[in-house]
C-alpha cells in the first residue's frame, strides 16, 4: 500500500514536470499520460492547473485531450476551472467550426457555476453562428444551462433564441433544438417552453426527413406531443411521418409507430385507418429480424399495439413461430403474441407449432407452450376440441411435467365448456401417480370432484389421495376437501365415511385456520342442511374466459404515448418506475457516494 | 553541412522556448502588449479570465509569452505558471497611483517565489500615453525596485497602444539571457 501511493505521487511530479517541459513533445505526450492515467481510474486531478496550461495551443488533437481532462476533473477543482474561462472564450471566436463547438460543447458540460457568468457570451455567440455546426452544438448547451440555472437561462434569452432556432434552416440544427426544448419542458415548471403548435409542427416535419436518426427520433418524439385539430389535419400527418416506418433504425420505426398509433384516435375516416394499418405491419415484422435485445424490445411494443389494435398483424403468425436458437426472454413473448394473434382460420398452424414446442427441452418454455394451447382452446369455441386431442396427445408422452401441466389447463377448459369434454377424465386419471406438484394436483381433485358423479371409482381415487392428506400443500388440502364434499353430495352412499373423517382429520389436526375453517364451514352445513349445502358446493359457477389483455384501457392510452421507451416494454406507466429524477445520473451517483 | 548546423542551433534554441510571464494588475494592459508583441498592433481585448499564451517571435529568438488575468481572484494562481520561467515582464498602469502599493505588494510576493529565484525582472510603466503618467524612475520608487538583491532588472516606460518602449525592453531582455 505504501508503495503503491509512493508510486503515484512519483508518477504524477514527474508528470508535473513534463507538462510544464519547454519542449511540445514533452508535453504533448504527459497530456496523453495524464488522460491515459485518468481513463484507468488513476487521480490525476492535482495536476489540474498544470494540464490546463496547455490548453492555448493550435494543436486540435492536444487541445481536445486538455477539454476531455477539463470535462472529467472540473468538478473536482471548481475555483480553478476559472483558468479555462479564457481559452475557451477564445476557442469560441475561432475560425474553424470545429473548434468552436468543440469548446462551446465542452463549456456546456463542465456544470461548475462558478463559469456560468463567463459562459453566457460566448454561448449566445455559438447560437447565432455562421456554421450549422456549431449552433447545433449550442442548441444542445442550452439544456445543459437549463439543468443548472433555468433563472439565468431565461434572463438572457437563450430560451427564446433555441425557439427561434426551431425554424433553422439547417435539418440538424431544428432536431437538436427540439431535442433540448423537450428536455428542457419536462423539467420546467410553467410547461409553456415546448408547446407543439401547428407551426412547429411543420417546421419539424420539414425537417424530419433530412436529420440524422437521432435527430428524428427526437422530432417523433415531440411530435407525439401534438395533438390535431380533425381528422383531415391527422391524415396529413400521418402521411409524412409514413416514410419512416422504412428506417433501417428500429427505434426511428416505433417512434413513427407511436406518432402513428396516436394520430389514429382522431382519424374518423375508416378507409384511411385500414390502410394505415395495413401498412404498420411490414414494418413491425421487419424489426423481428433484428438482434435478440431488439426483438424484445419491439415484441413487448408489439403485444401492446396489437391489444389496442387487434387487426393488425393477423396474417403474419408465422413470424413469430420461435426458433430454435431464440432466447427464452424472446420466446416467451412470442408465445404471448401467438396467442393474441390466433383465430379459427390459423388456429391448426399454430396448434401444430405449439405442439411442437412441447417437446423442447427447456421445461419452462415447454410449460408455457402447454398452457399456450389452452388459452387457444379457450380463446377459440371452434377450435377446442383440437386444442383438447393435442393436449391428450401430449399426455400420452407420459413426460412428467407436460402432463402435469397439460392437466392444470385442462381443468381451465373444463370450466369453460363444462360437461362437453367429459370423456377425456379416465385418461386423466391414469396418471394420477406421476402428479407430485400442488397446482397440478389439485387441478384434478377439483375435476374429480366436480364430475364425482361420472367417474365410478371416484370414492377410491379421493381415498388415494386422502393417505397423505396431512402431508399435501394447503392448496390440494383445500381442494380434497371441497372434493370430498362434492363426492359426499353427489354420492352420499359411498362417501359418508370418508367426509366424516377428512372433516375430522382438517378439524382436528390441522393448524392451518383456512382449511380448518373451510372444513368447519362444509360441517356445520352439512350437519344443518345438507338442501343448502348443495345449493352452495354444488352451485353453477361462472364460465371463465381468458384474459388476453393485460392492460387496462385507460392504461393503455398512457402506454401507447409512450411506445418504444422503457415504459412500453414495462407495460408501466413511467410514474411507476421513474422517481422525481430518483434515477438520473447525478442521483444515482450521489446514492453510490452514500453506501 | 548546412543540415548539421541548423540540427545544433536546433539544439540550442528551436524547439526549447523561453518562457516569459506577463504578469501586473487587472487594467495594466497586459493582454495589449502581448498582442502588441505578436502581432505588431493593437486589438480590442476583455479582462483575461484565465490566461493567454502566444509563440512571439523577436530577433530570431522564440518566445512563450504567458499573459495571467489581473483580477484579484486569479492572482492566486499566478503561481501556477512559475515553474521553468526565464523572465517575467511585470506591467504597472502608470496612472493608477492609488493601486501601485498593492502593485508593489503583489511584486514582492511573486519574487519571493523559489521558482523565479533565477528569473529576470522587467518592469514596463505602462500607458506612457496618457497624461498624469507617473515616470519610470517614480514608479521605481514606488515599486521599492532599488531594494532587489540578487535579481537582474530594468525599467522602461512604455506605452503598448503606441507601440512605444516594448522593443527596447525585449534587447534588454535578450540581452541578459544570452549572456
Amino acid at each position: 500500500m505504501i508503495i503503491n501511493t509512493y508510486n503515484k505521487t512519483g508518477e504524477n511530479a514527474e508528470l508535473l514536470a513534463d507538462l510544464n517541459s519547454e519542449y511540445r513533445d514533452r508535453r504533448k505526450d504527459a497530456v496523453k499520460r495524464v488522460i491515459a492515467n485518468m481513463t484507468v481510474g488513476k487521480d490525476v486531478s492535482s495536476l489540474f492547473p498544470h494540464v490546463v496550461k496547455n490548453m492555448q495551443t493550435e494543436d486540435l488533437e492536444m487541445k481536445k485531450l486538455v477539454y476531455l481532462y477539463l470535462m472529467n476533473y472540473a468538478k473536482s477543482n471548481p475555483d480553478l476551472v476559472i483558468l479555462a474561462v479564457n481559452t475557451f472564450v477564445k476557442d469560441t471566436d475561432h475560425v474553424n467550426p470545429l473548434i468552436r463547438a468543440l469548446a462551446i460543447r465542452t463549456m456546456g458540460c463542465i456544470r461548475v457555476d462558478k463559469i456560468l457568468d463567463h459562459l453566457c457570451e460566448p454561448l449566445r455567440k455559438c447560437l447565432e453562428d455562421d456554421d450549422p455546426y456549431v449552433r447545433k452544438t449550442a442548441a444542445i448547451c442550452v439544456a445543459k444551462l437549463w439543468d443548472l440555472d433555468q433563472e439565468r437561462a431565461l434572463e438572457n434569452g437563450f430560451v427564446t433564441i433555441l425557439q427561434g432556432l426551431v425554424s433553422d434552416s439547417n435539418p440538424m440544427v431544428v432536431a437538436n433544438a427540439v431535442t433540448a426544448l423537450a428536455e428542457m419542458q419536462e423539467s420546467s415548471e410553467t410547461k409553456d417552453i415546448f408547446v407543439v403548435n401547428v407551426a412547429i409542427m411543420n417546421k419539424m416535419l420539414a425537417a424530419l426527413n433530412e436529420c440524422t436518426e437521432w435527430g428524428q427520433i427526437a422530432i417523433l418524439t415531440s411530435l407525439a406531443e401534438y395533438r390535431p385539430l380533425d381528422s383531415k389535419e391527422a391524415e396529413s400527418i400521418c402521411e409524412r411521418v409514413m416514410p419512416r416506418l422504412q428506417h433501417a433504425n428500429g427505434s426511428v420505426v416505433l417512434s413513427a409507430i407511436k406518432v402513428l398509433m396516436i394520430l389514429l384516435r382522431y382519424i374518423n375516416n375508416d378507409e384511411f385507418v385500414k390502410g394505415l394499418i395495413r401498412k404498420m405491419s411490414p414494418p413491425l415484422v421487419t424489426l423481428l429480424s433484428s438482434a435478440p435485445e431488439v426483438q424484445y424490445v419491439s415484441l413487448r411494443n408489439i403485444n401492446l399495439i396489437l391489444q389496442k389494435r387487434p387487426d393488425i398483424l393477423q396474417n403474419d403468425v408465422r413470424v413469430f413461430f420461435c426458433k430454435y436458437n431464440d432466447p427464452p426472454y424472446v420466446k416467451r413473448e412470442k408465445l404471448e403474441i401467438i396467442i393474441k394473434l390466433c383465430n379459427d382460420k390459423n388456429i391448426e398452424q399454430i396448434l401444430s407449432e405449439l405442439k411442437e414446442y412441447a417437446s423442447e427441452v427447456d421445461v419452462d418454455f415447454v410449460r408455457k407452450a402447454v398452457r399456450a394451447i389452452g388459452r387457444c382452446a379457450i380463446k377459440i369455441d371452434e377450435a377446442s376440441e383440437r386444442c383438447v386431442n393435442v393436449l391428450l396427445d401430449l399426455i400420452n408422452t407420459k413426460v412428467n411435467y407436460v402432463v402435469q401441466e397439460a392437466i392444470i389447463v385442462i381443468k381451465d377448459i373444463f370450466r369453460k365448456y363444462p360437461k362437453r369434454y367429459e370423456a377425456i377424465i379416465p385418461t386423466l386419471c391414469q396418471n394420477l401417480d406421476s402428479l407430485d406438484e400442488p397446482e397440478a394436483k389439485g387441478s384434478l381433485i377439483w375435476i374429480i370432484g366436480e364430475y364425482a358423479e361420472r367417474i365410478d371409482n371416484a370414492d377410491e381415487l379421493i381415498e388415494n389421495f386422502l393417505e397423505t392428506f396431512l402431508e399435501e400443500n394447503s392448496r390440494v388440502q383445500l381442494q380434497l376437501l371441497t372434493a370430498t364434499v362434492k363426492l359426499f353430495l353427489k354420492k352420499p352412499s359411498q362417501s359418508e365415511e370418508i367426509v366424516h373423517r377428512v372433516l375430522q382429520t382438517a378439524t382436528e389436526e390441522i393448524d392451518n385456520p383456512d382449511t380448518r375453517d373451510r372444513a368447519f364451514v362444509y360441517w356445520r352445513l352439512l350437519s344443518t342442511n345438507p338442501q343448502a349445502a348443495k345449493a352452495v358446493v354444488l352451485s353453477e359457477k361462472p364460465p371463465i374466459s381468458v384474459e388476453t389483455n393485460t392492460v387496462s384501457p385507460a392504461l393503455m392510452d398512457e402506454l401507447i404515448n409512450n411506445i418504444s421507451t422503457l415504459a412500453s416494454v414495462y407495460h408501466k406507466p413511467p410514474t411507476a418506475f421513474m422517481g422525481n429524477k430518483a434515477y438520473s445520473a447525478d442521483a444515482v451517483k450521489k446514492a453510490a457516494a452514500a453506501e | 553541412m548546412g543540415s548539421i548546423f541548423s540540427r545544433i542551433l536546433g539544439r540550442l534554441w528551436g524547439d526549447k522556448e523561453v518562457r516569459i510571464l506577463i504578469l501586473g494588475l487587472d487594467g495594466a494592459g497586459k493582454t495589449t502588449i502581448l498582442y502588441r508583441l505578436q502581432v505588431g498592433e493593437v486589438v480590442t481585448t476583455i479582462p483575461t479570465i484565465g490566461f493567454n499564451v502566444e509563440t512571439v517571435q523577436y530577433k530570431n529568438i522564440k518566445f512563450q509569452v504567458w499573459d495571467l488575468g489581473g483580477q484579484t481572484s486569479i492572482r492566486p494562481y499566478w503561481r501556477c505558471y512559475y515553474a521553468n520561467t526565464d523572465a517575467v515582464i511585470y506591467v504597472v498602469d502608470s496612472v493608477d497611483r492609488d493601486r501601485v502599493s498593492t502593485a508593489k505588494e503583489e511584486l514582492m510576493a511573486m519574487l519571493e517565489e523559489e521558482e523565479l529565484k533565477d528569473a529576470a525582472l522587467l518592469v514596463f510603466a505602462n500607458k506612457q500615453d496618457m497624461a498624469g503618467a507617473m515616470t519610470a524612475a517614480e514608479v521605481s520608487d514606488a515599486l521599492g525596485l532599488s531594494t532587489l538583491m540578487n535579481r537582474q532588472w530594468s525599467i522602461y516606460k512604455t506605452s503598448a497602444v503606441k507601440g512605444e518602449g516594448l522593443t527596447e525592453g525585449l534587447d534588454w531582455l535578450i540581452n541578459i539571457m544570452q549572456k
